[in-house]
């Protein structure tokens, strides 16, 4: 019985929050035989509620940071401005950019990646490298760095190496000096020759570059007190790239970003019964769950049972959601 | 933690140039300036919010720019041989002179400015004093007889004449010249250019120093001021840390002026704590300490006569 019990804590303890909105929307929909929401219509409204939470979020914390200002908001667990921050920086992810050519490089934008971009925050810059070129050979264990056409005797162990695999940068250190041409690197992803590397100093520093409009760059580049150098960087930002300036700036590996991430896509996976009611599934490979916080579940529903509301042409049903929305929204002030 | 060890300051870290950090600690980078700045004086709940980092580099050095004009006492030296046309290039970063000297047998001496034109452009005439043109319409530029007059010695002061015993009356006693005393002032003499010594005139929109002619070969020492903008190196520009809080006070009073909807109130506080410590930092370069005064006031029972 004990066994039993516990059991049925880890199932509440870990039970997922997909699952849970789902339930709860199935049942209030059922209440009133409004009818059945299948699994792939529930998945697109819980796409559209969790990304309408999450860009909320923006737009909250800009208001409540209007509020601390006007002495308002409180300290300690009445910091709203902090816990919204909090949320928001779960979709924190900083990752080198893929330079595309000069100074031009590529931010991350693959549908549905674990690092699509939704908001550039940052971009920082390596100030100086120590040297750069392009490997002309490779080593069995694809973990060599061989360049005859250098030198190596400066580089020392522990420096970092970036290089271009695959359209994505790879960021290592040094482990050893094999020979004045050769490197070994914390990689074995080097199987080809032609590979393009930079080699930064661990003491290399980084510096932020300043985004610029693109009605500003031009006469920004040109002024002679204000023009981006690597000291002070700028940078424009384009449908999926960025330009660095100054247009030195243009090497492997030379530019980092840290921006917030688009929430993933839920996905409500389920094994069809052979009566055909779908059982829910969270090991499958596509699951899932919202990445919003727990606390925004009553939120979830009340969006996700709007869009039914809408998709059925159920006033009521819409109603409800809008409703409890209102109620939510109010309560936060 | 040290900012810089011994070692690093000393001998910088065994690097060439040695004297890199010698007296740094003296200074305040631009880097850290704009830094501290978007720090501690930018963000949502300070005065100053949603500002370009371009602006606040910008202010910062037009900030540095107006107290190397007239605030701080950092003139830059250089020592230059006067060539034979009696001129000398401009330094490269020069903004205006603060004393040019003669280096002469072991003596510096100051020169004086000559306040008269000794240099001109010439245009090119023909017979009936037409200006000459080139085939793109610029006129010709010929040699200025004015400048080759001050390169040759003959150009004259006005007013000074050729020294007041010139044509005066004397006696040649034992092989030397004995003259009476004058009688009288020497009306009409224009004190400003009243001075026998060599003199020199700035050619500002020409880069050059336009000296007299017996200044030609000769050593000069030119002090003069920068902008501190160091020819563009924004790694090397600096400002004292006397001047830090100025720097400080500057930008913001700067951005805080420029912007819509500041209250009055607002800008005229930001003014009036950049004035102050201006006025605060000028009293602290200025050095006034027991050491200083004594010294000046040994001269205080002199007889003057």
């Amino acid at each position: 019985m004990r066994g039993f019990l516990f059991f049925v804590y880890l199932c509440i303890k870990y039970s997922q929050m997909i699952n849970s909105v789902r339930n709860t929307v199935l049942a209030v929909a059922n209440k009133h035989n409004f009818g059945y929401i299948t699994p792939a219509d529930f998945n697109l409204y819980a796409k559209q509620a969790q990304l309408d939470i999450f860009e909320n979020y923006f737009y909250r914390y800009n208001e409540w940071i209007a509020k601390q200002n006007a002495r308002v908001s409180g300290s300690g667990y009445a910091d709203i401005v902090k816990n919204l921050e909090e949320v928001i920086d779960t979709f924190s992810v900083e990752g080198f950019l893929y330079n595309v050519i000069d100074n031009k490089y590529k931010m991350p934008n693959e549908d549905n990646n674990s690092s699509t971009y939704y908001l550039l925050n940052k971009v920082l810059v390596y100030t100086s490298f120590i040297t750069k070129g392009l490997t002309d050979g490779f080593d069995a264990g694809n973990n060599i760095i061989e360049d005859s056409t250098k030198d190596f005797s400066t580089i020392i162990v522990g420096d970092y190496v970036s290089f271009e695999i695959n359209d994505e940068v790879i960021f290592v250190k040094v482990l050893e000096k094999v020979s004045q041409t050769e490197l070994r690197v914390d990689s074995n992803l080097l199987n080809s020759s032609g590979v393009t590397y930079t080699i930064y100093n661990t003491s290399v520093r980084q510096n932020e570059a300043e985004r610029v409009s693109h009605s500003k760059i031009t006469m920004l580049n040109s002024s002679n007190l204000t023009s981006p150098k690597t000291t002070s960087p700028a940078f424009t930002q384009s449908e999926l790239t960025i330009n660095i300036y100054p247009d030195t700036i243009n090497n492997v590996g030379q530019v980092v970003a840290q921006y917030i991430r688009k929430p993933r896509d839920p996905k409500w996976t389920y094994i069809n019964l052979t009566d055909g009611e779908p059982l829910f599934d969270q090991g499958a490979s596509d699951y899932q769950d919202f990445e919003l916080p727990a606390t925004d579940e009553p939120l979830i529903t009340s969006k996700i049972l709007q869009y039914a509301g809408i998709s059925i042409r159920e006033a009521d049903v819409y109603q409800v959601g809008a409703t409890e929305e209102a109620k939510d929204k109010q309560k936060q002030g | 933690m040290a900012y810089l060890t011994g070692y690093e300051y000393y001998e910088n870290n065994g690097s060439l140039p040695e004297d890199k950090n010698w007296g740094s600690y003296q200074y305040i980078s631009l880097d850290d300036i704009v830094n501290n700045f978007m720090l501690m004086y930018v963000g949502n709940d300070k005065l100053v919010n949603n500002v370009e980092r371009y602006n606040v580099l910008f202010h910062a050095k037009r900030g540095i720019q107006e107290l190397n004009y007239d605030a701080l006492k950092e003139t830059k030296i250089v020592e230059l041989t006067v060539c034979d046309n009696a001129t000398v290039v401009l330094p490269p970063d020069f903004v205006n002179w603060v004393r040019i000297s003669l280096y002469k047998e072991g003596v510096l001496m100051p020169l004086t400015e000559n306040i008269q034109t000794n240099f001109a452009k010439s245009y090119l005439q023909d017979n009936d004093c037409k200006v000459l043109f080139d085939e793109s319409g610029d006129v010709l530029i010929g040699t200025s007889l004015l400048d080759a007059d001050r390169v040759d010695g003959i150009q004259k002061t006005q007013y000074l004449g050729d020294g007041k015993l010139n044509g005066a009356l004397g006696y040649n006693i034992e092989g030397k010249w004995v003259f009476d005393y004058a009688i009288g002032a020497r009306y009409g003499l224009n004190t400003e250019t009243a001075n026998i010594n060599p003199t020199f005139k700035i050619n500002k929109s020409g880069g050059v120093i336009s000296f007299s002619s017996s200044m030609a070969d000769q050593i000069i020492v030119i002090e003069y001021v920068s902008d501190g903008m160091e020819g563009g190196d924004d790694a090397s520009v600096s400002v004292n840390k006397l001047f830090e809080g100025y720097i400080y006070a500057y930008i913001k009073y700067a951005i805080l002026n420029a912007k819509f909807g500041v209250q009055e109130y607002v800008v005229r506080r930001a003014q009036k704590e950049k004035s102050s410590l201006l006025r605060n930092a000028r009293i602290r370069l200025s050095n006034i300490h027991p050491g200083r005064l004594l010294m000046n006031m040994r001269g205080a029972q002199k007889w003057l006569k």
